[in-house]
């Protein structure tokens, strides 16, 4: 485990620079991939480990963005401090859907998705703040750190492919606890978690709140990488839907499948199915995506995992 | 002590329990029975926390948990089983122990969870996905062994030992006195079965329509004329 970890982060930290470095496009695409990376491990930790499926992490993208971009633009805070604060501005905004919590299945569902339009419409209608529905323009980009320069292509890949690394970190380290093993035996059987002692209100409570968290701060480094926001791009429900897609296409039950399914759908789709098809490629997605879910419910890491057992009972 | 004060419980116009007061210690197993439909599964929603009472109060240890949540009611030193058992789905045997001891008990002991398996008769099915790889008899263990792991002082057992035949029903009784005698926790159990009721239970509170109807020693209750007619809805002799 320890060897495949350290062949991992050497290719992500040393080969992938090496190869790409000058290929701005290709890194462009791998930076915009990794963002959805990052809120695909997000929706998996509220999805997987919470039990509640959500259509509004686009709502977390959006408030971390537009609280970054604000800070830097009108108090002047470093990006550095402010893209952490985008975090927290969106763990804020996320105190307002506890109510929601009381609900499960497709209210839960139905009531994010409500609240993410709602900001939606505040971003819109406070243009004093928000610059309204023509958004915000010059955000500042990524400072130079000892001399290297983060707003760069590779500057960005750098800071993205951290972020999500930590993010599958403290999705695995959640998972492993015994705060993680409640989690999950909550899932289909919640009074009995609950009758035990499980505080199941506070454990849900504290994953929308790491998970809003890690929305926002994508949202926010998102915002410093493209340099403007508008409300309909960073509400836009295609936040909250490619996460979803992704994390199902890898393997929303595992740490790392959503990360790699959001790397290799979002790739993919740009590198592939955009050469054959340049409008409506994403027909082809859809039709990927669909067999996936038939032939392989549990995605593309379960069914990696699952080959070498396969080959062992064919030998037996 | 576990004390309810004029318990009630109301669903939209049906009372389904009405004016329940009785006080028990943990030093007592006490059976709560009653024909089909009489309060009783709602009475330990009620003192559990799954319902909240539209009237009266749950006192447990001089502590009002009336308004308490569930989880709460745990960590106070009630437990409780469920009819249908409710397993954690995904987890093994030692994984729905350790979720109610670590949750229910504060704590992790796995010393103390090897030997409240070894009590059950579970040690052997530890590795076993509690939901899918279980007989009912075992299901039923790990309902009372997760109950044990949050060391309650009040245990409340809903009809644990339906479904059993008599042998492991008899079994099953056994195993509940040796740990009300060991572990000194108080049972509230509901139960149908006369004879089990007889064999476990100092006192015995008899639910009708939502009211107690009566309460005693089970020879005393099992005599009553009010308490035959309840169960077989007729005459002494019916």
């Amino acid at each position: 485990m320890q060897k495949r970890m350290i062949v991992a982060l050497a290719l992500l930290y040393v080969v992938v620079p090496v190869l790409l470095n000058g290929n701005n496009y290709i890194l462009s695409l791998l930076v915009s991939s990794l963002i959805v990376a990052g809120m695909a491990v997000s929706w998996a930790l509220l999805g997987n480990l919470g039990g509640m499926v959500s259509f509004g992490h686009a709502a977390f993208f959006g408030i971390g963005g537009y609280a970054s971009a604000l800070l830097v633009t009108k108090l002047g805070l470093p990006v550095m401090v402010a893209i952490p604060a985008g975090g927290v501005a969106a763990v804020l905004a996320s105190v307002f859907m506890l109510p929601a919590l009381r609900l499960s299945g497709p209210y839960f569902a139905l009531a994010i998705l409500a609240y993410a339009h709602i900001f939606k419409i505040l971003a819109t209608e406070f243009s004093s703040l928000t610059g309204g529905s023509a958004g915000l323009s010059s955000i500042p980009g990524l400072p130079d750190i000892f001399g290297f320069n983060l707003s760069s292509r590779l500057g960005a890949y750098f800071v993205v492919v951290s972020l999500v690394l930590v993010f599958c970190w403290v999705y695995g380290r959640i998972r492993r606890s015994d705060y993680g093993t409640a989690l999950r035996a909550m899932h289909d059987s919640e009074d009995a978690t609950r009758v035990v002692g499980v505080n199941s209100l506070m454990l849900k409570s504290w994953m929308l709140f790491v998970s809003a968290f890690m929305g926002g701060l994508i949202g926010a480094f998102n915002a410093h990488v493209i340099n403007f926001l508008e409300p309909d791009y960073a509400f836009n429900s295609a936040w909250s839907v490619l996460p979803i897609v992704a994390a199902i296409f890898g393997g929303y039950r595992t740490v790392y499948g959503p990360a790699i399914g959001a790397v290799v759908i979002y790739l993919v789709d740009q590198l592939v199915f955009k050469e054959i098809m340049s409008t409506g490629h994403q027909l082809i997605l859809g039709a990927v995506l669909a067999g996936m879910i038939l032939f392989a419910p549990d995605g593309l890491m379960r069914l990696f995992k699952r080959k070498p057992r396969e080959a062992r009972n064919a030998h037996a | 002590m576990l004390t309810l004060e004029n318990v009630t419980v109301r669903f939209g116009g049906l009372t389904a329990v009405k004016d329940v007061s009785f006080s028990m210690g943990t030093d007592q197993v006490l059976g709560l029975v009653g024909p089909n439909g009489a309060g009783k599964t709602t009475l330990f929603n009620a003192i559990s926390g799954l319902v909240r009472p539209g009237g009266g109060r749950v006192m447990f240890n001089g502590v009002d948990l009336t308004r308490k949540p569930l989880h709460a009611r745990a960590h106070h030193g009630l437990g409780r089983t469920f009819q249908i058992p409710q397993p954690m789905h995904e987890l093994t045997v030692r994984e729905n122990l350790l979720v109610a001891q670590r949750f229910g008990a504060g704590k992790v002991d796995h010393k103390r969870l090897d030997e409240i398996m070894d009590f059950m008769d579970l040690t052997d099915q530890a590795d076993r996905n509690a939901a899918t790889e279980l007989a009912l008899q075992e299901l039923k263990r790990l309902e009372v062994a997760k109950a044990m792991a949050t060391e309650p002082r009040m245990l409340l057992l809903d009809e644990v030992l339906a479904g059993l035949e008599t042998n492991g029903k008899r079994h099953f009784t056994a195993r509940l006195q040796d740990m009300h005698k060991r572990f000194k926790i108080g049972i509230l159990i509901i139960e149908h079965d006369i004879e089990t009721v007889s064999s476990l239970c100092h006192r015995v509170v008899v639910l009708n329509f939502g009211e107690i109807l009566a309460d005693g020693t089970p020879d005393a209750v099992f005599r009553d004329p009010e308490v035959v007619r309840s169960y077989t809805g007729g005459g002494e002799d019916a």
